[in-house]
């Protein structure tokens, strides 16, 4: 199993005519997602790599069941198109897009928990399935299949960390890009749960960075409720305070949201945090050969 | 995005928040003639986008004319922990009764607003916030609902307001979540909020930071945020649509996504020191790609060049090509290492060898950081 899709979950593409979302279809369809639809307002009836468009998802779910919504509409338009998804019944939604104001991100969150829907995002790469399908913008080529839980809120450093994996030997269950936005939608304690409730994961790798309180909070979570082991890896550790390193989640200030307060909160709840990305396969490497 | 306190004095006025009379002045003559306008005396403030300014010298007091141009003349110019004073505030000069705090921000891990408020304002807050934490209340407040009248109320009443300045205090409350709100703000504050001596309430201070992500559906407030970045490498990257942080070393670093960048950056400071952080999003082209470049080299004295990218939403195959076409056009003799992998990473390693960029082709960042190491350990062999 994974978390929050399977092999034959159903996906309407937003922004799909556009060039990153034409493009993305192409390299999901090869990758083996079950791409129903795609909408774009007024190009409703051409195709996309043969998938039809539509002009709103209440036409798409006329002809279409639906499991998930994958968005790659421009930012002032985010906001609507997950109301739009949500509202026609949509319960996991992936938000690829950049730069989502913060106020739009708050507004999407409140909805999704009024739903009952699941958001990713926003600014996530999304979620793969390993040697199934992905839902998102990952180099398939970058994982493997297999038993961690892989949560992220960095999109590149998820790739790197899932091909050490993949070089070692060792395979991913799902990956989840979470997002580094100050706002996102679904927390690091929310994956982390559904990870502990998954019988194919073994073993949780959390990948975060300065900025914000989810590891933080997520530390709490692991200490209290958590059995499987899990690795960390925070990046940021030499990032000057108060430096905006290009997410704006990622400032560091006062205590918490520093590299070194994750770190040592994350081993107060014993987790295995890796001085390096590289470590992180060979800390799961030596959990996953105690466990045989 | 942090603006003026002059401007956000403005918003706040156009938000039904009192504040005190005055006008924004680029010379000492301009201070004068607010002055003349408004009254004497008055508080003269410099604007800076940096906090501490009090403690910094950057406020002062005038009883005469003469006085407010010589102060001016002190103050334009001055430099506050690195920033220019360019302009200054000259304001009435209020009779404080008392000074107390409103605050509206995010909690991330929340997802809401919050709003606090203390009846100990001043510059000594985030120390009250630390110290004595039941002197500072706050509630969050639902996205979808705002801040209700009744919430305000309880608020005011908490800082034992009675009455009609009670419901004063709620409606400035109020009114500035309804700033925080309509201009997309990150954090609205008001530092102190004075209560003057006639039992006025006035916003003596003013701070709103604005959702950069957010300026496109703000016209009405004239901002680019590019204009308002004081460094200027940092400013003709944002034009390109790049994040830049300048910093102290000399080893130029290119990388997709600000996670990789900063694990990236990490690795580096092992041995040796990041000239810059640069990151460069989801929109990748070769254009893009070609800006970066010169961005990172235009600092000079640079010992080498670390290029680290993947190609999930970024077509690197193009950003290759925008790299090679600088290191041709500017025939640049530094070494660069790169590593790039994912979706067509041969022709994206073909394209950087083909210009003589060391490309390293293994999974993990640290080998290449270890190449980069040898390559300048090594010297010009």
């Amino acid at each position: 199993m994974s978390i929050l899709v399977k092999a034959d979950t159903k996906v309407v593409v937003h922004g799909i005519t556009g060039k990153i979302g034409n493009r993305q279809t192409r390299l999901m369809l090869d990758y083996g997602t079950r791409i129903s639809a795609g909408v774009t307002p007024g190009r409703g009836g051409e195709e996309v790599w043969g998938v039809p468009v539509y002009d709103s998802v209440s036409e798409v779910i006329e002809e279409h069941s639906i499991d998930a919504s994958l968005v790659f509409v421009p930012a002032p338009f985010a906001k609507d198109t997950c109301f739009e998804a949500m509202e026609a019944g949509v319960k996991l939604i992936v938000l690829i897009t950049e730069h989502v104001p913060v106020h739009d991100a708050m507004e999407i969150r409140a909805m999704a928990n009024a739903e009952e829907a699941v958001v990713i995002g926003p600014t996530t790469p999304g979620i793969i399935y390993p040697g199934k399908m992905k839902i998102g913008i990952m180099p398939g080529n970058m994982f493997c299949p297999g038993n961690v839980g892989l949560i992220s809120r960095s999109g590149t450093l998820t790739y790197e960390i899932a091909g050490n994996l993949c070089d070692m030997g060792i395979g991913q269950s799902t990956a989840v890009g979470m997002g580094a936005d100050p706002v996102v939608c679904t927390s690091l304690t929310q994956l982390l749960h559904m990870f502990e409730e998954d019988e194919e994961t073994h073993v949780v790798v959390i990948v975060g960075e300065v900025g914000g309180t989810e590891e933080e909070k997520a530390a709490q979570y692991i200490k209290r409720e958590m059995k499987k082991p899990v690795v960390a890896y925070i990046a940021g550790q030499s990032v000057p305070p108060g430096k905006r390193m290009g997410h704006a989640g990622a400032i560091v200030e006062r205590g918490m949201g520093s590299a070194q307060s994750k770190v040592r909160v994350l081993k107060e709840a014993g987790v295995k945090v890796a001085e390096r990305p590289t470590e992180v396969s060979e800390l799961v490497k030596s959990i996953l050969r105690r466990g045989l | 995005m942090r603006i003026h306190e002059y401007e956000a004095k403005n918003l706040f006025r156009e938000s039904r928040i009192p504040v005190p009379r005055g006008d924004v002045a680029a010379s000492p003559g301009e201070a004068h003639r607010v002055a003349e306008e408004i009254g004497l005396p008055v508080t003269i403030k410099a604007q800076v986008l940096v906090g501490g300014r009090g403690k910094a010298g950057g406020i002062k007091f005038a009883e005469d004319l003469g006085e407010i141009e010589e102060l001016s003349g002190e103050l334009l110019g001055m430099d506050i922990k690195g920033y220019k004073v360019e302009s200054i505030l000259v304001e009435e000069k209020l009779e404080i009764e008392r000074e107390l705090y409103l605050g509206v921000t995010i909690d991330g891990s929340r997802g809401c607003p919050i709003v606090m408020v203390s009846s100990e304002g001043g510059v000594e807050i985030e120390e009250t916030a630390r110290n004595y934490p039941e002197k500072i209340f706050s509630r969050e407040v639902k996205p979808s609902q705002g801040l209700r009248a009744y919430q305000a109320r309880e608020l005011a009443k908490k800082l034992g307001f009675k009455g009609k300045p009670m419901l004063q205090l709620a409606s400035i409350i109020g009114s500035l979540y309804q700033a925080f709100k309509s201009y997309d703000a990150l954090m609205a504050e008001i530092n102190p909020l004075v209560m003057t001596r006639g039992g006025q309430f006035v916003a003596a201070d003013g701070v709103l930071e604005i959702d950069d992500s957010a300026l496109f559906r703000h016209p009405e407030l004239g901002i680019e945020a590019q204009d308002r970045i004081p460094d200027e490498l940092e400013r003709e990257a944002r034009k390109i649509g790049v994040s830049y942080v300048n910093m102290d070393g000399d080893i130029g670093l290119i990388c997709s996504g600000a996670g990789l960048g900063m694990a990236t950056m990490d690795m580096i400071r092992e041995k040796m020191k990041p000239a810059n952080f640069l990151e460069t999003g989801g929109g990748m082209t070769r254009q893009l790609m070609a800006g970066a470049l010169r961005v990172v080299l235009k600092k000079g004295n640079l010992k080498a060049v670390f290029i680290n990218i993947y190609g999930g939403i970024n077509p690197i195959h193009e950003g290759a090509k925008g790299i090679a076409d600088v290191v041709r056009e500017e025939n640049v003799k530094i070494p660069i290492v790169a590593k790039a992998l994912g979706n067509l990473q041969e022709e994206t390693w073909e394209t950087l060898q083909g210009v003589g960029i060391k490309v390293v082709k293994e999974t993990q960042t640290a080998r290449a950081v270890e190449q980069l190491f040898r390559t300048l350990e090594r010297g010009c062999g």
